[in-house]
């Protein structure tokens, strides 16, 4: 009998039995369905393949590209210019090549990075067939984005099967020769190394390998997810740039789309995973502008929250920018958003005690006694001053006093710690005024 | 020898005479009420160790080191297993415990390195715990030698941090086959460095990779292989095994090339006696005898008096704490003892405790250490005097294995294995020369099933895509890829073939289980507090977990309530009933294809592809203590198909009919019969009882038995309908199959067909040999199953295979 036959025959009988491929995937499928619903905002999505229905399309009368040939084959390649004049949200083309080179450098944690220009960087976003990762993984679609003059110029290199991969892996090679660095979104944990793995697999170098790399997903935590529900592209895009996609294709669809398009060869299938990749990868120049823009404090300071420029100094004061971190928190010290002016002035007067301008730190810490008599932080923080500086005990006491006897939360820890300093400092006026003791 | 046992206040305290591991056997040798529990007692008399030089091409640095560990010579296996690998050739090395055979690998893997610094090697155990061990014992000789390479061990616990340096500098990885499947090959291009340098692949413990796990190891191995390919390495594998009948043959099939063997020891061994030991019988009726835990416990206590250090291994984790708890309680109110005199030591103890056992033991003041299974055991445990074995550990290789523990170098050791109520236990003890001579345990594999074929195919498209010509197993390769792209998980384009589908294919299986569908069984007693007390595995829920079923956790009885199978939940609530329930099932088999026949007398004997269908019918309620049926349930289960190989033998009726017995008694006795052969195939396969399974029938599927509602086995035809039909029943011949419980087969049947004759003579020692009167669960089955006659018949049966 036939293997097949046979395969048929032992797998046929398990219909009941669990665990079977089909099962699963339906399984996996479905989260992944959930997962979308419960991540995406709700925009019309109406399965398109379901126009799908007459004969098939050519890739070419749906999307602008050619086929290019190559000495290791064959792959289809799209170009297309995004003038100055075009809008992207609320954010003008013309003006993304206006990056501050230094202010990327911070995002990046890398120097180097602020010695090169911004047409020389370059933009990158794939779109594969699974997120499981591992060599299995197929990045069928390259979106590449930079610079020429005021407009963005997208390449999106296509292969149409996986035997022209190689053609595509050897062209990236070429195309990303002169450009001096990349800036990808979560491209360190997932895009480069997939294309690392590819590769490897076609015994090709990898052009990327030490390469300059911003990754916008990490300063984009940082920076903007402490008010946003997550730091999703998708999210970036509405909350950031004014931009909401419609009728786009879920990220959890592609794979399907390039298997049906491998069985189909229907153009249509692919042509809202072409415009997925490319408004991906302006997005992603969009917001290197606008991450530049915040740290460059070249934004309208009205028009940005409070929060984000905080977030801004907390940065360079970590990278060591303490100028520009002083700069920008005492900007925010009457910010209306009082939780901010509040962290903005902690943050402040640690940074003058820590290089010696008490009075401007004391004169901080008067002030946010005199907005909440009970602030623990000021309290604690003169109390210190007034102990360890001015030898001024009694006004200790009566500041970390006060704390214990009318603060009505206090954790225990903290309750421990107040109450530790108060007896040392009952313990000096003992010794300094022996005889009031009582 | 008199020892002066003095307190802390220097006071004599209490005076005891003690004796050597010598004296005590010679004591109980002459004691009538230990010898009447005795089934043998063997003495393996100390042997001289064989020594060879270092081969010459061992570098000096690594001989100081060696020199200064106190290894001045090797013994000769060593040395010749260390030439193979050095010529490149493949080895499988089956030698004792304490042998030194981690020095056979470790020492040309290390010289390679020193050689060659990029070189890279793969070392695999099937347990994490072995696996820790191996890095202490190779990070002590690194350390040593002052040299800079780097060991790590990965599997699920190594932080994401390390695993990025572990790939790129790990010159040794030690992981176990799981982690390989479908942790690192599927990531192959991360580990470039460790494929593209691959000199070395040690297997550790190779019985253990038998039947499925086995089967999909064979698999692993070829996909390994043809990663190395692509990065242009072939590298050579080193295994090791406990004694089994067929370790070049196994390491052959596993491996699938040529495999040069070494099972002759130069280390020197010292003297042991090995006890076997039969409690007494507590209820004739059933053959129902004490708890192996009571002389376990009453041994091990007098053998610590005696200051002879005991390790105990018990067969569960359970026991490990119960004897633990028992032994403690001797002795803490006798001697001015630490806690940790007698010590329970077993994986799930913190790695610190551990350490301080281990110290314990080689400073002697832990005199007695109680573990579950050898293979959770750390390598620095010392040398220990005696071992007690509480329950037979499954296999003849793994009792070895225990028993190696103790007296692993110098003076007179003992082993004992305590026998449980079970048929395996009892067959063991109570055929010593089954036990003592050459191994029976055959270690088999059938990685072309197909079903498991399928999937590492799957596992090997991810990794690297199919290329026309390539070769995977024993089966059309062409086809099965052919098969897949049906399936729309492969894709064709210019003679290759891509995986084009989303999931993770290494993550579908599981390289040890059957299924990895389990069903969670949850209690529902609280309203809107629904807990997860249990989890079934998908086969056994089918007789464990449906409708009606009185299920018990730690004795807490709970009814199911509701069985979603589509879900996998099983909901039950907490119930107080006086009854448990029994699920009945039956088993028809009809052969399909007859791959091989022969003639034993006037049976006949085949093996070949079958079809099995089991479904569960019905339940009774049995109460407890009293085992009263009290009533029944239906149950409505979808039946279970299955396509696989099995072994069987017919008896023709006109044989059968000259036996003084009645119909239904011979039926009995078949049944008895094949109770029998089951567990006997288990032992001979080296495999779980559930691995294979039995059924009475004929060969064309007309009639099969079965329990009646009156526990009496009937006969019945596949429709359900009891077969009354004595013209019918007269028709076929009765046949026992005994056949693989994995679809597509595992490779056991083929073997049984060839042992058949060893294997009618073993169960007629089991049948023979047991003490019962009517037949109990450890020869026939219990007599309430079984019928009354069952015994008795099983060995008029039995008699007739010897009728020309």
């Amino acid at each position: 009998m036939k293997v097949k036959d046979r395969l048929r025959r032992l797998t046929g009988e398990r219909i009941e039995t669990p665990g079977s491929p089909p099962d699963k995937e339906v399984i996996t499928e479905l989260r992944k369905k959930i997962q979308a619903i419960l991540e995406r905002s709700p925009v019309g999505s109406t399965p398109k393949d379901a126009r799908y229905t007459g004969g098939s399309v050519r890739l070419e009368q749906v999307i602008t590209g050619e086929e290019v040939r190559t000495p290791q084959g064959m792959f289809f390649f799209s170009r297309t210019v995004f003038t100055d004049t075009t809008y992207h949200g609320i954010m003008r083309i013309g003006d993304f090549p206006r990056i501050g080179m230094d202010s990327l450098g911070i995002l990046a944690k890398n120097p180097v990075i602020s010695l090169h220009e911004p047409c020389h960087a370059l933009f990158l976003d794939t779109e594969t067939t699974g997120l499981s990762g591992g060599t299995g993984t197929f990045p069928f679609l390259v979106g590449l984005g930079w610079f020429e003059g005021d407009h963005f110029i997208t390449c999106q290199l296509f292969a149409r099967d996986f035997s022209e991969e190689k053609a595509l892996l050897s062209f990236l090679q070429e195309l990303s020769s002169d450009k001096k660095f990349l800036v990808t979104f979560n491209g360190k944990a997932y895009d480069l190394p997939l294309l690392a793995s590819r590769y490897i697999l076609n015994r090709l170098e990898d052009p990327f390998l030490g390469k300059e790399h911003l990754d916008l997903l990490h300063p984009c935590r940082r920076l903007l997810g402490h008010r946003l529900e997550n730091t999703r592209l998708a999210t970036l895009e509405s909350s950031i740039l004014g931009l909401n996609r419609r009728g786009d294709i879920p990220g959890f669809e592609i794979p399907q789309r390039y298997f049906d398009w491998l069985r189909r060869r229907d153009g249509r299938l692919m042509e809202d995973v072409f415009e997925h990749n490319r408004i991906d990868v302006i997005s992603m120049a969009a917001i290197t502008k606008h991450l530049s823009d915040l740290l460059d404090g070249s934004l309208a300071t009205q028009s940005v929250p409070g929060v984000d420029l905080f977030c801004v100094a907390r940065l360079h004061l970590e990278r060591g920018n303490t100028d520009a971190s002083r700069s920008l928190l005492e900007g925010l010290l009457c910010s209306p958003d009082t939780g901010v002016a509040k962290q903005a002035r902690e943050t402040l007067s640690l940074l003058h005690k820590k290089a010696g301008r008490w009075n401007e730190a004391v004169v901080i810490w008067e002030k946010m006694l005199e907005d909440d008599v009970l602030d623990i932080f000021a309290s604690v923080e003169l109390a210190k001053w007034c102990e360890h500086r001015v030898s001024d005990y009694d006004r200790a006491i009566q500041l970390v006093s006060r704390v214990l006897e009318q603060h009505p939360f206090l954790s225990e820890e903290l309750q421990w710690s107040l109450e530790y300093r108060l007896r040392r400092l009952l313990r000096r006026t003992l010794r300094k005024h022996p005889t009031e003791g009582s | 020898m008199t020892v002066l046992n003095t307190s802390r206040e220097g006071r004599v305290q209490e005076i005891m005479t003690t004796q050597t591991v010598s004296q005590w056997v010679e004591r109980r040798n002459n004691d009538r009420r230990f010898r009447e529990h005795v089934t043998a007692m063997h003495h393996i008399p100390a042997s001289q160790g064989s020594y060879a030089p270092f081969p010459d091409w061992v570098q000096p640095r690594l001989k100081e080191v060696l020199l200064g560990r106190g290894i001045k010579v090797l013994y000769t296996h060593q040395a010749q297993a260390m030439n193979i690998i050095r010529s490149g050739r493949d080895v499988v090395l089956v030698t004792p415990t304490a042998s030194g055979k981690t020095l056979c690998y470790n020492l040309p893997v290390l010289q390679h390195i020193l050689e060659k610094p990029e070189t890279r090697a793969l070392y695999l155990f099937p347990t994490k715990a072995l696996a820790q061990d191996q890095m202490h014992e190779i990070h002590g000789l690194i350390g040593e030698l002052k040299a800079d390479i780097r060991t790590f061990t990965y599997d699920g616990d190594t932080p994401d941090e390390a695993r990025q340096s572990i790939r790129k500098q790990g010159h040794v990885v030690v992981t176990n086959p799981d982690m390989l499947h479908t942790g690192i090959m599927p990531h192959h291009t991360k580990w470039q460095k460790l494929f593209a340098n691959l000199q070395y692949v040690v297997v550790d413990e190779l019985h253990v990779y038998r039947g499925v796990f086995g089967s999909h190891l064979t698999n692993v191995f070829r996909r390994l292989k043809r990663i190395c390919r692509f990065y242009g390495t072939d590298p050579i594998f080193i295994c090791c095994s406990a004694t089994v009948a067929n370790p070049k043959e196994h390491a052959e099939n596993l491996l699938e090339r040529p495999v040069e063997l070494i099972d002759k020891s130069g280390a020197p061994s010292a003297e042991k006696t090995f006890i076997l030991y039969n409690p007494p019988i507590i209820n004739r009726e059933l053959g129902i005898r004490q708890s192996a835990i009571t002389p376990a416990r009453k041994i091990a206590a007098d053998l610590i008096a005696n200051q002879i250090q005991t390790i105990m291994f018990t067969t569960s984790r359970l026991n490990v704490e119960v004897l633990t708890k028992y032994l403690k309680d001797t002795f803490r109110g006798r001697t001015p003892v630490n806690d940790r005199f007698v010590s329970g030591y077993r994986g799930g103890y913190l790695p610190n405790l551990r350490r301080e056992i281990e110290k314990g033991l080689r400073d002697r003041e832990v005199m007695g250490v109680v573990s579950t299974n050898a293979l959770e055991l750390g390598i620095d445990i010392g040398d220990m005097e005696a071992c007690i074995m509480a329950g037979y550990p499954g296999s003849i290789a793994s009792t070895w294995q225990q028993a190696g523990r103790a007296g692993r170098r110098m003076g007179h050791s003992l082993a004992l294995l305590i026998a449980r109520s079970t048929p395996i236990d009892q067959f063991i003890v109570e055929n010593p020369e089954f036990f003592f001579s050459r191994s029976p345990e055959h270690c088999r594999v059938n990685p072309d099933n197909l079903l498991i074929l399928l999937h590492h195919i799957k596992s090997a498209a991810f990794e690297l895509p199919f290329e026309r010509g390539e070769l995977f197993g024993g089966e059309e390769l062409e086809e099965l890829l052919g098969y897949l792209e049906e399936k729309g998980v492969l894709h064709r384009v210019d003679q290759r073939w891509h995986w084009s589908a989303q999931s993770y294919p290494a993550d579908e299986v599981s390289l040890r289980c059957v299924n990895p569908e389990n069903i969670v069984v949850i209690d529902t007693t609280e309203t809107g507090a629904p807990n997860v007390i249990a989890e079934v595995d998908w086969d056994s829920a089918f007789t464990t977990v449906y409708e009606g079923a009185i299920y018990m956790v730690e004795s807490q009885q709970y009814h199911v309530d509701t069985l979603d199978l589509e879900r996998r939940k099983a909901y039950v609530r907490k119930v107080d009933g006086d009854y448990y329930t029994d699920a009945m099932t039956y088993t028809n088999v009809r052969v399909i294809d007859d791959f091989d026949e022969t003639l034993h007398g006037r049976i006949i004997v085949e093996h070949g592809e079958v079809e099995v269908v089991r479904k569960v019918v019905g339940y009774k309620k049995i109460k407890f203590y009293t085992s009263e049926n009290v009533g029944y349930g239906d149950v409505t289960l979808p039946q279970k198909d299955m396509h696989t190989t099995s072994y069987w033998f017919t008896i023709p009726w006109d044989l059968l009919n000259t036996l003084p017995i009645r119909r239904e008694e011979i039926i009995d006795g078949l049944k008895g019969l094949a109770h029998a052969l089951h567990h006997i195939a288990a032992v001979l396969l080296m495999a779980d009882i559930r691995d294979i399974d039995r059924a009475i029938g004929d060969k064309s599927g007309q009639w099969y038995v079965r329990h009646g509602r009156d526990s009496r086995v009937i006969l019945t035809a596949p429709d359900g309908e009891d077969a009354g039909s004595e013209v019918m029943v007269d028709a076929y011949d009765p046949t026992i199959f005994i056949f693989d419980a994995y679809p597509g087969g595992i490779g056991f049947s083929n073997l049984l067909f060839e042992q058949h004759t060893g294997l009618v003579a073993s169960a007629t020692a089991l049948i023979n040999s047991c003490g019962c009167e009517h037949g109990c669960p450890m020869c026939v089955g219990p007599v309430l199953e079984a019928g009354p006659s069952a015994k008795d018949a099983a060995r008029l049966i039995l008699s007739l295979f010897d009728v020309p």
